[in-house]
């Protein structure tokens, strides 16, 4: 682990309303670490996920993205948003503009690039992952798998410090979750510092540094993906792989 | 378990079941198109019997006179006749510009009800009694009472403008409030998700509106737009109130001095002429949605 890391958050909670969703979470994100949140849904995953980039505020506790606390109210949100990237479970295109509209949409509007260089970056990345030819299509005509995909290309063409991902394949049919996972799996190998909900058990095994365990808003145990599928010492964290087994692993 | 085997089983007991209509075959292939154009030509025949009849010879004449459709679509001015014609033309350009200035309008105030900042909370208030205001009373008592009541204040420049100035402020106020509503209902039909993946972009706020919120927003309530825009098209009849020479006054000239009605005809005539294909075009773009819609394309926007 680097000196500094990337995202550091120590004792964070968030309530809605009478419901505190997190209880105290501790995660600390070193450069090019990728970091695995597991647990049930409602235990806070993607709660933590959103107070990282602020669509959330967090009540207690600190998340600081390098070296900045960003509960400090003088923080510009969208100066944070610029360095954070995020992918939604239910991919959130702009279905009103082409694939290449919706890549080049957040540098041409916020960091200025002009068009012709935001459209040959945004096609060079399509090209990447195999969507060259869908750039001129509407998000409407591309398959589940396909949508993400260029919703993943969509953060990257803001050249992100750190990506989010939440249960990025979990909307998807079964046959299509492959080629996200392993567009994922690139970015790992790239260098791609990541903070990931998620259900897929086996992908978190081959691509995390460290899996985090929630339930009910607090992280119960963390470790390599070795230890905590492996060996947990937990035995909520044994029940709950249990449960995921049982279910064939898919989410 | 049970039921399992008994289906399972040849059908021995059961009585043979029928797939059959058992009334008469429906229209199809050539019987339907003899049958559409049989009861067609009934139908129309039947119209111009009752038209033609000597009893309807008032109906004709009072209605439908083409010598009196003539003179009041032309006008006659040695007989004070105004072109009905030349008065649509008014309403024409009445309604073109209050629609143009409306959409501008109707913006900004669906905008603001729907802004969040405490500093701008009176003006929602504002906008909201307005809103309530301008929905709520008919325009022909909002047209009266500005037509006739502003000029009576002797308040300067303001009291001394054309009625065709004070008819449009009014279509302009009171079809703001509506298609501000309109504007309002179809940014809030705009998925949350789709401001928050603009947001996590770090979209400012303005640009997400521009050019996330509103184009979808707008999309979805066309056919509503386009409605409101019809009804502003009829409703510059009401400007007939204040004596400007807009069609539906001139044809009441022409019906006051012919003692002939067939003006309001020709009036009736025009209206539709610009309304229907407008209205015909509402119903494509929503037809042209609903297949879009049934074709099973994914919805982006569903959150699940």
């Amino acid at each position: 682990m680097s000196a500094s890391p990337v995202l550091r958050a120590s004792g964070v909670t968030k309530r809605f309303g009478d419901l505190e969703v997190l209880k105290g979470i501790d995660v600390e994100l070193g450069a090019h670490q990728v970091v695995c949140l597991i647990g049930s849904s409602g235990s806070g995953k993607s709660t933590f996920l959103r107070c990282c980039n602020l669509l959330e505020r967090i009540d207690g506790g600190s998340i600081t993205f390098l070296d900045h606390d960003l509960s400090d109210p003088r923080i510009d949100e969208n100066l944070v948003r610029r360095h954070v990237g995020m992918v939604f479970q239910s991919y959130n295109l702009f279905p009103h503009l082409s694939v290449l509209d919706n890549v080049t949409l957040a540098p041409r509007r916020v960091l200025k690039v002009s068009k012709d260089q935001a459209e040959s970056e945004a096609r060079d990345l399509l090209t990447r992952i195999g969507l060259g030819t869908k750039a001129a299509e509407f998000p409407d005509r591309l398959s589940g798998g396909q949508q993400q995909r260029v919703a993943i290309v969509r953060c990257l063409a803001m050249n992100p410090k750190l990506l989010l991902l939440d249960e990025i394949t979990s909307a998807l049919d079964p046959e299509l979750v492959g080629e996200v996972l392993s567009l994922v799996g690139e970015l790992a190998d790239l260098g791609m510092t990541m903070l990931l909900a998620t259900h897929e058990m086996g992908f978190a095994r081959d691509v995390a540094d460290q899996v985090c365990f929630l339930e009910n808003g607090l992280i119960v145990e963390s470790g390599t993906p070795e230890k905590i599928f492996g060996d947990p010492d937990q035995a909520a964290t044994r029940r709950f792989l249990q449960r995921t087994l049982d279910q064939g692993g898919s989410g | 378990m049970g039921r399992n085997e008994v289906t399972a089983d040849p059908v021995v007991d059961e009585p043979p079941i029928s797939l059959y209509a058992s009334s008469r075959p429906r229209w199809t292939g050539r019987r339907g198109t003899i049958a559409s154009t049989v009861s067609t030509v009934v139908v129309i025949g039947l119209v111009i019997a009752l038209l033609a009849s000597p009893s309807a010879k008032p109906f004709r004449e009072g209605f439908l006179n083409p010598h009196q459709m003539w003179i009041a679509f032309t006008g006659d001015p040695a007989k004070g006749i105004l072109s009905v014609g030349k008065g649509f033309l008014l309403n024409v350009y009445l309604s073109v510009i209050c629609e143009a200035v409306v959409l501008v309008l109707a913006l900004g105030i669906a905008a603001l009800r729907l802004s969040r900042g405490p500093v701008l909370l009176p003006l929602r208030g504002i906008a909201i009694a307005y809103t309530d205001f301008g929905r709520g009373v008919p325009v022909i008592l909002v047209m009266l009472w500005v037509g006739f009541g502003v000029p009576s204040l002797n308040i300067p420049v303001i009291s001394s403008q054309s009625p065709v100035v004070y008819a449009g402020f009014v279509l302009v106020f009171s079809y703001t409030a509506y298609v501000s509503e309109v504007y309002r209902a179809g940014i809030l039909s705009v998925p949350a998700n789709q401001t928050q993946a603009a947001k996590s972009l770090a979209l400012p706020a303005g640009t997400t509106l521009r050019r996330v919120v509103l184009p979808q927003a707008i999309r979805n309530v066309l056919p509503a737009l386009l409605n409101d825009f019809a009804s502003l098209q009829k409703d510059t009849a009401i400007v007939s109130t204040l004596g400007v020479a807009e069609a539906v006054h001139s044809a009441q000239i022409a019906a006051g001095v012919e003692f002939n009605y067939s003006s309001f005809t020709v009036a009736s005539l025009l209206f539709l002429a610009l309304t229907v294909p407008l209205t015909r075009y509402t119903d494509r773009i929503m037809a042209k949605d609903r297949t879009r819609r049934l074709a099973g394309i994914p919805d982006t926007g569903g959150i699940t």
